[in-house]
């Protein structure tokens, strides 16, 4: 039986190409909304910010959002160099007391002028019993905030401190309106809030009257989520955005050989290994962890999990931008797989043991590591099980300590040492810190170099420092990773800035023009 | 009817109960807490107290019971509460976000079944020759490749290669209706192209063995124009099947569009739930769950009532 073969399907060769043509013209032609204004700003963000709270650390995406809506007293400039902010000037009057002038043209989105009374309301917010903020902690240090006029803040401390104007500067400490709503704190950023899509993007319009005359060079900026890596980066190759942040380390070498394409990059965080010394067990010895630090092979953990891009890292992780230097050839666990079975041997661990190391399948960068990782430890006669649960799940099981051994990305939020206090002073349980690690050692430098402002000095506690994480072993480092934005070439004026002020990048967004 | 309708609407009640109490305690069993998830993005680190505050704040002090029982009570009120991360009212999300995946899965089923159904037939028709060999044997290939990989091909080629459509992203269609349109062609392409091999198969089989029976024959043999005996007798009894596995199809997409969604970065439904998922957001998990579960159950529901108008032997017992 023949059937249908009449039934008339008039699709012949010319007319199905004729049509894919006509279609893909058509698609092809008007693309309007791509090229946008002529100073519409379009930023392809990692993820969507969960919220924008000024006070409140909520990731790198919120923070780089909140950078463009909200200043606080202190500030970078467009290359990064510490400069009073929302202050005019800052004064010490002694080690103890801080004096900031305000700027006499510095006005909020609503037209207030920017007062005393508002930076002493911020602080008051930052520091009350309920608060969320993230400095809170850091700022128990101030004693008392007044306004002695309209437009001079006396700050008073417990103790001096070397870091106070850095503190300042943080992205989580901008000056809002006193008279703001609760859910509407109201900033006096170069940019203010225009409209936004859960989910999709926020938009922000040029403040007119933004204290820094000339300022902000565009006239908004569209934040576009893309929490896909490679969509993110092919929206920029397809000009959907003319800058990224998180360039993916695999297409690095592309944007580098790219003549429409260039990137901004520098060395951020680091990774390392945090360790569970609270359970009775072999992890419990330093010279244990130290042998885990001799190891490991760095540069395969660098080429594994970020395509050859960071820098090993084999002792105290001193940011780069940092003013100490702190390189003591004898504090560095350089990749020794001898003396670290020798040192397990010496340990009574000569045919090694086994532990849980944790990880998260959420980051590609973190599983992969843990990979390389395994196989190094392996080597030594450490047999590691892998976990790898979700970040949330992953958060928990590093604040519970249920794990012996546990990869991890951090970094700290301004280019000096002192910034790794939140990763090694003692502390109730933290995900981000071995669990059950205390040194007084570690804390009494920590705190000698946080209250002693001169340079000198704190360049010989530091030195004790890094001697000290070398000996206590409070984390294995393994490298910095190369953190990049990429961007078009009509983008100029942005900045990826040095080691952890790379979190600040987007203080250089008052400068980025398109042109 | 009136006695199946109210009887039908309980046992929904009760399964919306049922799926909302599950729901509830297994975020509870699941480890991760969203106030130290949304202090510490980003690997930042944040006090003991900050978390404890915020956990006051949203709700998560107070007692497992207690919480349960203003979860039940304000659901019963269709309150959803508010999202722990930003404060937005769930249900408002719910109502930007839900057109949006249904308007995906709709283009996705125009697309499939405008062209499934034609190609299915026409393989089935002719079957073994050119034509069916080739489409048949792309089929295999589409109803294997997962779509994502599909979607990340689409991108490379249609928009970094070729430079004519949108890498990903989303504007209102009443902002700019041809920018929307440019953006939903990929997502719903991809969709389309498991659901076509599906439905392609379907029409492909039942035209195949719609073809070969007695009436068939006996409409060619009297003389019946080819396109009336496929449209008349061969078609409309070979889409029973067809329309069957599309209505459960569509059942599915509307929690399964979630890799295609986060591939394009379309902002639907599955996209927002996963990402409340993954910030243990649990008013938002909830809210979603049920929503869907509710679409599912009045989906059902609908059917059984036109099954029974159809089909008069079906009593609505």
């Amino acid at each position: 039986m023949t059937h249908a073969s009449g039934t008339s399907f008039p699709t012949t060769r010319r007319t199905v190409l004729v049509g894919i043509g006509a279609g893909l013209t058509a698609l092809a032609m008007p693309r309007p909304s791509r090229a946008a204004a002529a100073k519409s700003l379009r930023y392809g963000l990692s993820t969507f910010p969960p919220s924008i709270k000024p006070w409140e650390n909520t990731g790198a995406a919120a923070n780089t959002v909140k950078l463009t809506m909200y200043r606080g007293l202190m500030g970078y400039d467009g290359k990064a160099k510490l400069v009073p902010e929302v202050a005019e000037s800052i004064d010490w009057p002694d080690d103890k007391t801080a004096v900031f002038k305000l700027r006499a043209n510095a006005v909020f989105h609503n037209g207030k002028p920017v007062t005393s009374k508002d930076v002493v309301y911020t602080f008051t917010q930052i520091q009350a019993p309920d608060s969320t903020a993230y400095l809170k902690n850091a700022l128990t240090n101030i004693a008392k905030v007044e306004a002695v006029d309209d437009h001079t803040v006396k700050f008073s401390l417990h103790a001096p401190s070397a870091v106070f104007t850095q503190l300042l500067a943080n992205y989580c400490a901008g000056i809002v309106w006193s008279g703001s709503a609760a859910d509407n704190p109201i900033g006096c950023g170069p940019y203010k809030p225009k409209s936004q899509e859960r989910g999709v993007h926020i938009d922000v319009e040029k403040f007119a009257d933004f204290y820094e005359k000339g300022r902000p060079m565009c006239d908004t900026i569209r934040f576009i989520a893309y929490s896909d890596e490679n969509l993110r980066y092919a929206a920029l190759q397809t000009g959907d955005v003319d800058l990224i942040e998180y360039l993916p380390w695999a297409q690095f070498d592309a944007v580098s050989k790219s003549k429409a394409l260039k990137m901004a990059a520098t060395t951020g965080p680091f990774m390392l290994l945090l360790f569970n010394v609270a359970k009775k067990g072999p992890l419990q010895d330093p010279k244990v962890r130290q042998a885990i630090g001799y190891a490991i092979k760095r540069e395969d953990v660098i080429d594994a999990a970020f395509a050859g891009h960071g820098t090993p890292l084999f002792g105290f992780p001193n940011p780069e931008g940092s003013p100490f230097k702190l390189d003591d050839a004898a504090s560095k666990w350089t990749y020794d797989p001898d003396k670290a079975k020798a040192m397990l041997a010496k340990a009574g661990y000569a045919s090694g043991f086994p532990c849980k190391l944790l990880a998260t399948s959420t980051y590609g960068m973190h599983q992969d590591t843990a990979s390389i990782v395994q196989a190094y430890l392996q080597m030594i006669g450490i047999q590691a099980t892998l976990d790898l649960p979700d970040w949330a799940s992953r958060v928990k099981a590093g604040k519970d300590g249920d794990y012996d051994i546990a990869v991890h990305g951090l970094g700290g939020y301004y280019n000096d040492p002192d910034s790794m206090w939140p990763l090694l002073h003692s502390g109730p349980s933290n995900y981000t810190r071995s669990f059950g690690f205390s040194s007084k050692t570690i804390d009494g430098l920590l705190e000698k170099g946080r209250t002693t402002t001169d340079e000198a000095k704190r360049q010989t506690i530091y030195e004790d420092l890094a001697k000290a994480y070398f000996e206590e072993v409070p984390q294995v480092p393994l490298n910095w990773r190369v953190q990049a934005d990429a961007l078009h070439d009509n983008v100029s004026g942005f900045m990826a800035f040095p080691g952890w002020l790379n979190s600040s990048s987007a203080y250089s967004l008052d400068d980025t023009d398109l042109g | 009817m009136a006695g199946f309708v109210l009887r039908r609407a309980l046992t929904a009640l009760v399964m919306l109960w049922v799926v909302g109490t599950i729901v509830f305690s297994v975020l509870f069993l699941v480890p991760g807490d969203p106030a130290e998830l949304l202090l510490t993005s980003g690997g930042s680190t944040a006090t003991q107290e900050a978390i404890h505050n915020l956990r006051v704040k949203m709700g998560l002090d107070r007692p497992v019971a207690a919480q349960y029982v203003t979860f039940v009570a304000d659901t019963a009120k269709l309150d959803f509460g508010r999202s722990l991360i930003d404060d937005t009212p769930v249900s408002t999300t719910i109502a930007q976000r839900l057109p949006r995946t249904l308007e995906l899965i709709f283009a996705a089923a125009v697309i499939a079944l405008g062209t499934g159904i034609p190609a299915g037939t026409y393989a089935g028709l002719n079957a073994g020759g050119r034509f069916d060999r080739i489409v048949s044997g792309l089929n295999a290939l589409l109803i294997s490749v997962p779509g994502f990989v599909t979607g990340t091909l689409f991108i490379y080629f249609f928009a970094q290669f070729l430079g004519v459509l949108p890498a990903g992203g989303y504007v209102a269609f009443f902002q700019h209706p041809w920018m929307h349109l440019q953006m939903l062609i990929l997502p719903a392409v991809t969709v389309a192209l498991h659901l076509f091999s599906i439905i392609f198969r379907m029409t492909r089989a039942s035209v195949l063995e719609m073809r070969s029976h007695d009436w068939v024959r006996t409409a060619v043999a009297k003389g019946l124009r080819r396109r009336l005996v496929v449209r008349r007798h061969v078609l409309r009894n070979a889409l029973g099947p067809v329309v069957t596995v599309v209505g459960l199809q569509m059942g599915i997409l509307l929690g399964s569009t979630v890799l295609v969604e986060f591939i394009y970065n379309w902002p639907g439904l599955s996209g927002y739930l996963v990402t409340a998922v993954e910030q243990r957001d649990y008013p938002t998990v909830r809210a979603v769950i049920l929503t869907v579960a509710a679409i599912f159950i009045a989906i059902n529901f609908v059917v059984e009532v036109i099954y029974s108008l159809l089909d008069p032997r079906i009593r609505l017992s």
